[in-house]
């Protein structure tokens, strides 16, 4: 049993990163994405998502809906839908200073990132 | 020069704060620590509600589209994955009961400048309030609201040598205490009971970021008559969303002393914007339209009443009135425009012996400028014509939380009455937590 529990709680500290497909860094309200793998058009855009998202809100939220599918504050699924929904919300909010065009690029990084996470 | 001594310390304090307060506080009240969301998710700034927020509201507290919890209620209870899911207590989930004490307060402090005081205090610093809010939902089935005021200012008396050295408490007050059972028997309405503002205008009396007061057509009072569109009452009442933009809300109110029962209703249909079941609306990202940002909520209402003057708890005197009103709130990107306009008729305001009946109308016009996310400037204008002379007033005002919990307002009132002008300027501070 010594040598076992050991063992079990290796696996469960790597349990998180094996199911998910998005590689995070950082832990709570530091946790973000690395970036490193990322076609060179989604990094940008990853950056864009850095600067105005996490003016708001930390990248915790959206890193735990990408990796889980479920968005943590509604409990609901965080698919195409959902991305683009959350999209037009904060391009409809007050003070949140994004323009259509860089909600459209989110979206589609976050559809980029949905996609590695389900790999 | 007392004057810009005073300006100059109203100043500082208003730029010092920020630097004061610390950034990381997590002070939030219960619906946050409920939904673990910010603020900002159902304010623009504390109290005035976002669309979400209004849909929030209109769901019974309840986060719209929020299927999974009801589809486990439906289920008896007897699906357990929701709780494990979600990371909360099964017992708790069971038992309906928060699993967070939906409890919070909300305190608030302010500085009064009013040249023309009567009692010559021209510059009035006041421990305001402080008021008990709780609310939440019983899984999901039904949502539950209520205020109390712990404390409030009352008068100081010099005289007294046995009272303290600070002003009385007013004395404290039930706000609102009611119950919304959600889709009873899975009809899509629900049903509100207890003590409750009836669901007139547009916007909830007190949910505005002037802290004072609250806009003339909710407040506006006719003769002897208590009577204000933003009061509580004990009231049964019906809601209902249809086709995901209308929304429609009747009932009955039950005054004491008397057996007649009052009624009111109201419609209103929300064109544009964040639909009443908090869904975003359809945008092409390819070609713009003014309906990216656009929204328009047009709403109507009337309220047919009857109140007396009572000798020994038994009514004597009655009068008999109506009020008929129309609302409409305009939100395009960082401006939204509020207006609101009522006609009412009493029979018999003053209870006199002899009926003489008043007409009154108010009308009320917002406009506000959301600069950034946690700073918002408003101006507003009011005409008010209570049957016993014409009362306007401007308001202009600045809102600013340098957290979302705290909010500081500065704002003036100047107030043209048939007797005289009043100017009053307010530095009002806010803390929720």
């Amino acid at each position: 049993m010594r040598r076992v529990l050991p063992v079990v709680m290796l696996l469960c500290l790597f349990g998180n990163s094996a199911h998910a497909g998005l590689k995070a860094i950082g832990k709570g309200d530091q946790m973000q994405l690395d970036p490193a793998a990322f076609p060179n058009k989604m990094k940008e855009r990853y950056l864009l998502m850095k600067f105005k998202c996490a003016k708001c809100h930390t990248l915790e939220r959206t890193v735990v809906a990408l990796q889980t599918g479920i968005a943590p504050i509604s409990g609901q699924p965080f698919d195409r839908d959902a991305t683009r929904a959350y999209g037009i919300k904060m391009m409809r909010k007050s003070g949140a200073n994004m323009n259509k065009q860089e909600i459209k690029e989110i979206i589609e990084l976050l559809n980029f990132l949905l996609d590695e996470a389900a790999k | 020069m007392q004057n810009r001594l005073y300006i100059s310390f109203v100043l500082v304090v208003v730029l010092a704060l920020p630097l004061v307060i610390p950034r990381n506080a997590l002070a939030i009240p219960s619906f946050t620590r409920q939904y673990k969301t910010e603020c900002t998710t159902c304010h623009t700034i504390y109290p005035e509600l976002n669309e979400f927020g209004d849909a929030f509201l209109k769901n019974s507290y309840v986060m719209p589209s929020q299927k999974k919890a009801e589809a486990v209620a439906k289920s008896g209870g007897k699906g357990q994955t929701q709780p494990q899911q979600s990371g909360k207590s099964e017992a708790f989930w069971l038992s309906g009961i928060p699993e967070v004490l939906p409890v919070s307060l909300t305190a608030s402090f302010d500085l009064k400048y009013e040249k023309d005081a009567v009692n010559n205090d021209k510059t009035d610093f006041s421990t305001r309030s402080i008021n008990l809010l709780s609310g939440g939902t019983f899984r999901d089935k039904a949502g539950f609201f209520a205020t109390y005021a712990l404390y409030s200012q009352g008068t100081y008396d010099p005289n007294d040598r046995f009272s303290p050295n600070t002003p009385g408490n007013n004395g404290n007050r039930l706000g609102e205490l009611f119950v919304s059972w959600r889709h009873p028997l899975d009809i899509p309405v629900n049903i509100k009971v207890g003590r409750l503002v009836p669901k007139l205008t547009l916007w909830k009396p007190k949910n505005d970021i002037i802290t004072t007061p609250v806009m003339a057509p909710i407040a506006y009072k006719v003769g002897s008559s208590q009577f204000t569109e933003g009061s509580t009452v004990d009231a049964l009442e019906a809601n209902a969303i249809l086709g995901n933009r209308v929304f429609m809300a009747g009932g009955v109110v039950d005054r004491d002393g008397q057996n007649e029962k009052e009624g009111y209703g109201h419609l209103s249909v929300k064109i544009g914007g964040t639909d009443l079941l908090g869904r975003e609306p359809e945008i092409d990202f390819d070609r713009d339209s003014i309906w990216d940002y656009l929204s328009v909520t047009i709403g109507s209402y009337c309220y047919f009443g009857r109140n007396a003057s009572l000798i020994g708890e038994v009514a004597d005197k009655s009068n008999n009135f109506y009020r008929a009103g129309a609302d409409l709130d305009i939100l395009y990107k960082q401006i939204r425009i509020k207006a609101s306009g009522v006609l009412g008729k009493d029979n018999n305001p003053f209870f006199f012996p002899t009926a003489a009946s008043l007409r009154s109308k108010a009308l009320a016009a917002e406009a506000e400028f959301y600069a950034t996310s946690n700073i918002i400037g408003a101006f507003r204008y009011e005409y008010e014509d209570g049957g016993m002379g014409i009362v306007r007033r401007l308001i202009p005002a600045i809102s600013y939380a340098p957290l979302e919990n705290t909010k500081l307002v500065l704002s003036y009132k100047h107030e043209e009455t048939p007797e005289d002008i009043n100017r009053i300027a307010l530095l009002g501070l806010t803390v929720s937590f």
